[in-house]
């Protein structure tokens, strides 16, 4: 009887749930992980246009910065310069998500906890200001970011997500 | 157990992943709150908010829910049912095997049983377009079940007449080393059986998903006797009332039903294993 399995509790210990996955270094790219990255590429696309909008709309955008920039004393070069600030701003944000979306895509842990981490604190932001601001989540308003990001974090943190990025990971 | 290197008993990186992984599914619960009010907002496009709202519900938020539930409340050792990717409980463990893979394999196809291609990109292309076309896919995927915490390692299935809503079809798992059926039965594979009856929406997780037959024990003895008539060297021994016949649903809210008993085919006398 000395090769019998071991009897195991009949309860499970919850640092059973903290176990480190199994270390699979062939695993395929599941759908999760693939879904996860065209959603983020999508949000970036969603930057280019919001880009392209201020681009062709220079002078218009330019006025209205104008408008709104208060304290400071509004001249048309501050507002000018400001704009460009914020479009290079925009411009770096894409390429660094692009790039991360890129990273995940090749299977990289930090690219996805890093990407979950900034969606986390988007939701957070918009669940703050809509439960005790009132702030209205429309469907022609911020529904579809706020859409976006949080399918992001689902396809992300999904099992078959989370055991891809972490297949190489040695127990 | 004892030995392999001392490994470590829990992972930082793993807590974060269950920290995101509550936190999306809270998050998707909200999604789903704010896309329902929406829906009375936007006149005749309300429709197609509807619709997006009940995929997410039933493809992405309840899943999650049930995972996370799940996870806390349904044992996750051997209780004859397979559980489903969402972790509910699914099909009954109704066949058990011993023999190498190869041999399984072999006599599965000799019984007139084809195996089913893995679900990736191509093979869901492949389901979309032979339904539209009306063609037969005789290698259709099945859906994920778990046992052991593991996905079955193969699944075989016979197509009804070209039917596709209709289907026999079984999974197998390979039992972990050294592991004994309660009562101390040693079994290399457990398998689950059951038959397609037709496709419709599931009442219970409101996903489109097949709708089995009740009584698993005809599709248990369908499989029996298909393996015992194409080859002579099979044997079955036969577990009596291995499980208490029991009436249950499985993971998509179908009943089921069964006497309990368990076949175990011995496929081992069958061929030379090839090494």
């Amino acid at each position: 009887m000395t090769d019998a399995p071991h009897k195991r509790p009949a309860f499970e210990p919850a640092s059973e749930l903290l176990k480190p996955v199994s270390r699979d270094p062939e695993m395929k790219r599941p759908p999760s992980t693939f879904a996860g990255v065209l959603l983020v590429l999508l949000r970036v696309l969603a930057g280019l246009v919001v880009m392209a909008g201020i681009l062709l709309n220079w002078r218009n955008t330019l006025r209205e910065v104008d408008l709104s920039i208060e304290g400071v004393e509004s001249t048309p070069e501050v507002a000018e310069a400001a704009l460009i600030g914020v479009v290079i701003f925009l411009g770096v944000v894409l390429i660094v998500d692009a790039a991360l979306a890129l990273f995940i895509l090749i299977g990289h842990n930090w690219a996805r906890v890093t990407v979950m981490a900034f969606s986390v604190i988007s939701i957070t932001g918009a669940f703050i200001q809509w439960w005790s601001e009132d702030q209205e989540i429309t469907i022609t308003g911020s529904l579809l970011t706020l859409g976006l990001d949080i399918l992001i974090l689902l396809a992300l943190s999904s099992r078959s997500a989370a055991a891809y990025a972490r297949r190489k990971e040695r127990l | 157990m004892t030995d392999e290197p001392r490994r470590r008993r829990y992972s930082i990186g793993v807590a974060i992943d269950w920290f995101f992984f509550v936190f999306a599914g809270l998050a998707a619960v909200w999604l789903a709150y704010l896309s329902f009010t929406e829906t009375f907002n936007v006149g005749w496009w309300g429709i197609a908010v509807a619709i997006a709202f009940w995929v997410l519900l039933a493809y992405l938020v309840l899943p999650r829910l049930h995972r996370i539930l799940t996870t806390v409340y349904v044992p996750d050792y051997f209780i004859g049912r397979a559980r489903t990717s969402d972790g509910l409980l699914g099909d009954p463990v109704n066949l058990a095997f011993l023999g190498e893979a190869d041999q399984i394999h072999a006599a599965m196809g000799a019984a007139g049983w084809t195996q089913a291609d893995e679900v990736t990109l191509g093979s869901s292309w492949r389901i979309v377009t032979s339904t539209l076309t009306r063609r037969s896919y005789g290698e259709a995927p099945v859906s994920p079940l778990f046992l052991f915490s593991r996905q079955q390692d193969f699944a075989y299935q016979q197509e009804v007449d070209g039917n596709p809503a209709q289907r026999h079809h079984v999974r197998f798992w390979k039992c972990p080393d050294g592991w004994l059926l309660p009562g101390g039965s040693r079994v290399d594979w457990l398998a689950a059986g059951t038959f397609d009856t037709a496709v419709g929406l599931s009442l219970f997780t409101l996903q489109v998903t097949h709708r089995i037959d009740a009584d698993t024990d005809i599709e248990r003895d369908h499989i029996v006797r298909t393996v015992t008539a194409a080859d002579v060297r099979v044997a079955i021994t036969m577990l009596k009332d291995f499980s208490t016949g029991y009436h249950a649903r499985n993971g998509g809210g179908d009943s089921i039903r069964t006497d309990g008993d368990l076949p175990i085919v011995d496929v081992r006398a069958t061929t030379e294993v090839t090494a």
